[in-house]
């Protein structure tokens, strides 16, 4: 069975057939309906070549650089993330992905082990209160409820979600997901996720503090479940600004009571995966650099480009041209750009070299890693002849 | 929004002239909400030239009739986002396919209530629901989790 590339989600049970994708999201079936327009082509300097040249000008271009910046990858799988991980450590270039501003510190404080963790498939079959912290997974995961944690009857949960379930939206607005709130179910509508935090903290205390009344009913239903999932996203992440201190605390604290388990809610198709990737090889999960061999805030992509500390640009997988803020898009225009990328896209139309590749799931297999960190093996329908995985062996080979 | 009947009473000629077999218009008003009867049966407002305005107003109002389904369900595909809560929650898919629909996937028989297709709800096979026949409930599971309202019923 085909499975769904469009967000972390992985959704495994899609079904193509008579021209009609069943089973997947508005977000999905578009990915699968519309898999052969717009295609990228290959082009240098905006004018269309040979796929062969693009490759040597791109291979050219990468080996002349001397500060190199890869970016993307978080939409190719693990398979072609480990050259191109490979290939930054040959040129001792810096390495990057959209986590350094998605949730690239969830990923990391749960690989560290600081927050415990669980499976969906384990939140499927027995978590009973369900968090969403600071995310509206009905715009951005949209299966995320049907298919792995609210809604879905399995193991010890077989009374659907009315019974069986206790869902908690924290959101600073009344969005898409806090409208289903309605029986058995809590929205919190903060001004300061701290705020809600203390407010767990001294409930757990035994003083009313701020959002008594609330924290006091959940802690309860809690200890009733005692299998309970915290989906944090990115209101959480930037809600706290850095200071996770106090949430890892609340969530400590919460399992000497019962059993609270936390998820990042979700992002790109694989990102956990190069985090994981990055993670084993170099005990860091993004912003890194293997000429000083360290991460930090200042090897983020938008800083490098920004600071003009790279002459050079391979973007794999992605478009930040379009997803990144206006001033870097300006800067980004002045370096030296090669895409590897399936679709045409705002950087494909800058980029002095764009060597087209496949979409996973579609025209390349491979593995691909869950939100929750479980591997997934990602079948393609027909095999491209040019995969991420190729076009990236071949720069590592060639590149000098 | 759904149609009330005291919506469509205030339109009708309210004489209860008994014309089309009801004994009041506010009943035939019920009736034409559960497309028991229909606007035509009302044989005054068409004859009768002082209704005419009212006559425009209600087939306005009752054009969604047209539109929905037996059991009063419209789905709206532009609101739709395809998050399929209302093809989990079904009690009747959970019931007979419990494997499929009911633990959260896509549907493992052939004739569901409501399916995804291409990113939005469909409804394929409307006389398994629950508000359909004559034992009918007035099941609203899917509506209920619909956050952005693509579903709604004509009673509200």
């Amino acid at each position: 069975m085909p499975t769904c590339t469009g967000c972390s989600c992985l959704c495994p049970d899609i079904v193509i057939k008579d021209s009609k994708v069943f089973n997947a999201c508005r977000k999905g079936s578009a990915i699968f309906k519309h898999c052969k327009e717009n295609r990228a082509e290959p082009t240098i300097s905006g004018e269309k070549v040979d796929f062969g040249k693009a490759l040597e000008k791109a291979v050219e271009i990468i080996s002349s650089s001397e500060k190199l910046a890869v970016y993307g990858l978080d939409t190719i799988p693990l398979e072609a993330q480990e050259i191109a991980i490979k290939l930054a450590e040959k040129k001792k270039a810096y390495i990057d992905d959209s986590s350094a501003f998605c949730l690239g510190d969830f990923v990391e404080m749960v690989l560290k082990g600081i927050l415990p963790t669980t499976t969906l498939d384990e939140v499927k079959s027995n978590a009973y209160v369900i968090f969403y912290w600071g995310t509206d997974p009905y715009n951005s995961l949209s299966r995320h409820l049907s298919l792995y944690t609210y809604y879905p009857r399995a193991g010890k949960r077989q009374r659907g979600y009315e019974e069986d379930r206790y869902l908690v939206v924290v959101d600073v607005r009344k969005s898409h997901t806090a409208k289903l709130v309605k029986k058995n179910a809590k929205f919190i509508k903060v001004d300061s996720d701290e705020a809600l935090i203390e407010g767990f903290l001294s409930t757990m205390d035994g003083k009313a503090g701020k959002y008594y009344e609330e924290t006091g009913r959940i802690l309860k239903e809690m200890q009733r479940g005692g299998f309970n999932a915290i989906f944090g996203g990115l209101g959480l992440k930037y809600g706290l600004n850095g200071n996770y201190e106090k949430f890892v605390e609340m969530v400590k604290r919460m399992n000497e009571l019962t059993q609270v388990y936390f998820i990042p809610a979700g992002f790109h198709a694989n990102m956990r995966g190069f985090n994981e990737l990055m993670f084993e090889k170099t005990g860091f999960v993004n912003r890194y650099s293997f000429e000083s061999k360290k991460s930090s805030p200042e090897y983020e992509f938008s800083e490098l480009v920004r600071n003009d500390s790279v002459d050079t640009v391979l973007v794999i997988g992605s478009d930040p041209a379009n997803s990144l803020p206006f001033d870097v898009l300006q800067k980004l225009r002045e370096k030296r750009l090669v895409l590897v990328d399936p679709k045409k896209s705002l950087t494909s139309k800058i980029a002095e070299v764009v060597v087209p590749s496949a979409i996973t799931g579609i025209d390349q297999g491979g593995t691909m890693v869950r939100s929750d960190g479980v591997r997934i093996e990602i079948e393609p329908l027909w095999e491209a002849e040019w995969t991420d995985e190729a076009i990236l062996k071949e720069l590592l080979g060639e590149v000098k | 929004m759904p149609i009330t009947p005291m919506e469509v009473y205030k339109l009708l000629p309210k004489t209860n002239c008994k014309k089309c077999g009801e004994q009041t218009c506010m009943s035939f008003a019920f009736k034409l909400i559960n497309r028991e009867k229909k606007l035509e049966d009302c044989t005054p407002l068409f004859e009768e030239k002082k209704y005419a305005g009212q006559l425009e107003d209600l087939k306005r109002l009752l054009q969604p009739l047209e539109e929905a389904t037996e059991t009063g369900l419209i789905v709206d595909e532009e609101l739709c986002s395809g998050c399929g809560n209302c093809v989990v929650v079904c009690p009747v898919h959970a019931s007979e396919d419990p494997k499929g629909m009911g633990s959260g996937f896509g549907p493992t028989i052939d004739d569901p209530i409501l399916r995804i297709e291409d990113g939005v709800v469909k409804v394929i096979e409307m006389m398994k629901c629950r508000r359909y026949g004559k034992n009918r409930v007035l099941c609203v599971a899917c509506r209920e989790n619909c956050p952005s309202d693509a579903i709604r019923f004509l009673e509200g």
